[in-house]
């Protein structure tokens, strides 16, 4: 075959209007940081001012008092044991879930019958209420770490499951059809055309499932746990240390935004870099 | 040289209510450096042939056998929109389509890609990029497995007329250059007249009504008298064979 090649056009110059619309999102980026700043100056100047003039301050103590003991928490290691434990349970049960939710749905997103077959027993599981699952599998494994883990499969297994069904379903059948007429065989299909076009709805689903997974896991540690956050929350409840309960919740909030924004939404950021509202 | 060989086909579509046939008995065979368009109205079955031959659906009856010498032939194919993967850049669109891979098809997937003039989109991803600009990959992707029969399903019908004019120019160089076999698909007289060596019409209901040559030699100015007056000798024929009764 001839190479009679055209010489090649130089690259394409830099958009004249490129710096201005750089500036533009950098002064968008910071305005989102103040108001984010502002809502916390906000709430935490709410609750200051509840302790201060509203409610007794051993029923709300007031913020400073709180981030002594959350301190004193991580100083004492105490943080590590029982933030390790309640990990342990969410990483096994929510790998657990996530990789039976996303084979269910890739099964029913792709055959109406598998749909029939498993849509009213995923929908059932999506709407019972999480403090029964916590209970149930309470009243059969007892006490010790496998009861939570086991309501943490049963109960973000549904959210996985539905996110995949949905993303299944839109998956465009142009691209489909495109790699099909190009020779591309069913598992190729699968980890180039389905895969990534599903990992918005993957993100979606770790999102909804993890936060569901920390409260489940949370509160069957509450029920059944020898450790873990949720223990430690029931133990400063029996002494009626509203200062002790405060800095665990609020250690937990922590940890829950960091994972939220520092590792999920970075990720999701790089994952999903070819879209243009993700580029910007 | 590729050589399509269609005999007797038909396609249904069933619906909950209706059966609706998309091509009726249609038999015509394409061999050589041939540049064919297929033409007729809207729904006329012509996208449904090119994904019957090309395998994305299947025939109701009748035969495709599509050969090189003793084996199948290898297919391009381009589609009226680019249906590019938008996750992956430009450069790793033509090399999904490969089914080998190594620095000697990611240099002919880039020589291909400089012939219709994108060899610096290579890292970009497709929505970077104009339409204009993605059919063209589109093109440089089917051209790039290097492929015996290229189908194009009116690949510039989305396209703006200066764009579209400049990638039919693009288009027929390329063709001259590779001398593939290329079944073309088209609702415009004038792009038929100026692109092919033959002309088949499909009228409503899927029929074949005509299988015209075109003798005309190349390159031909669409402004030119003889495009002029083979376009409008076919509109008559066109008229004449009432292409819109089913």
């Amino acid at each position: 075959m001839q190479t009679n090649l055209r010489p090649r056009r130089p690259a394409a110059p830099p958009s004249p209007g490129g710096d201005e619309r750089a500036a533009r999102r950098r002064a968008e980026r910071r305005a989102r940081w103040l108001w984010r700043i502002a809502g916390y100056v906000f709430f935490v100047g709410l609750w200051q001012f509840t302790s201060s003039f509203l409610v007794a301050d051993f029923i709300v103590p007031p913020p400073a008092v709180i981030l002594t003991e959350m301190w004193d928490i991580i100083a004492s290691g105490q943080v590590w044991v029982h933030f390790g434990a309640t990990l342990r349970t969410i990483a096994i049960g929510f790998a657990i879930a996530f990789v039976l939710g996303s084979a269910t749905g890739l099964l029913m997103g792709r055959s109406r019958w598998w749909e029939a077959f498993l849509s009213d027993w995923v929908m059932a599981t999506l709407t019972t209420p999480g403090l029964i699952f916590a209970l149930v599998t309470a009243m059969i494994f007892g006490l010790g770490p496998t009861g939570p883990i086991v309501a943490v499969v049963v109960t973000s297994f549904s959210y996985v499951t539905v996110n995949v069904v949905e993303g299944v379903k839109a998956v465009p059948r142009d691209l489909t059809d495109m790699a099909r007429s190009f020779g591309r065989g069913p598992a190729q299909i699968l980890r180039h055309v389905y895969l990534p076009f599903l990992a918005p709805y993957f993100f979606t689903a770790t999102r909804y499932g993890f936060s569901i997974a920390w409260k489940i896991a949370t509160l069957a540690e509450v029920i059944v746990g020898t450790a873990g956050i949720g223990f430690m929350m029931r133990q400063q409840f029996q002494q009626f240390s509203m200062r002790g309960f405060l800095a665990w919740v609020l250690l937990f909030f922590a940890f829950a935004l960091f994972l939220e924004r520092v590792v999920l939404q970075r990720r999701m950021r790089h994952v999903l870099r070819w879209r243009p509202e993700v580029a910007r | 040289m590729a050589t399509i060989k269609v005999t007797d086909l038909r396609k249904e579509f069933v619906t909950d209510t209706s059966t609706v046939v998309a091509i009726e008995n249609v038999s015509f065979e394409v061999g050589g450096h041939e540049f064919v368009s297929v033409v007729g109205p809207s729904g006329c079955g012509k996208s449904t042939l090119l994904n019957i031959l090309s395998g994305i659906e299947s025939a109701t009856r009748g035969t495709v056998d599509i050969t090189e010498g003793d084996r199948q032939a290898k297919l391009g194919y381009v589609f009226q929109s680019a249906r590019l993967l938008p996750w992956r850049s430009v450069i790793d669109n033509l090399l999904f389509v490969q089914s080998t891979r190594g620095p000697q098809v990611r240099a002919r997937c880039e020589r291909y890609l400089d012939m219709v003039q994108l060899a610096h989109t290579a890292r970009q991803y497709p929505g970077q990029l104009s339409g204009g600009m993605q059919q063209r990959v589109g093109i440089a992707r089917a051209f790039s497995i290097e492929p015996d029969l290229l189908l194009m399903d009116e690949p510039f019908s989305h396209l703006d007329a200066i764009t579209a004019r400049s990638l039919r120019r693009e288009l027929h160089a390329m063709w001259q250059e590779t001398r593939k076999t290329v079944l073309f698909v088209t609702h415009d007289v004038s792009e038929a007249v100026e692109l092919s060596t033959r002309i088949i019409m499909l009228a409503r209901g899927g029929r074949l009504v005509a299988d015209l040559p075109v003798e005309l030699p190349f390159p031909r100015d669409p402004a030119s008298d003889a495009v002029a007056l083979a376009r409008a000798d076919l509109l008559r024929r066109f008229e004449s064979l009432d292409l819109l009764a089913t």
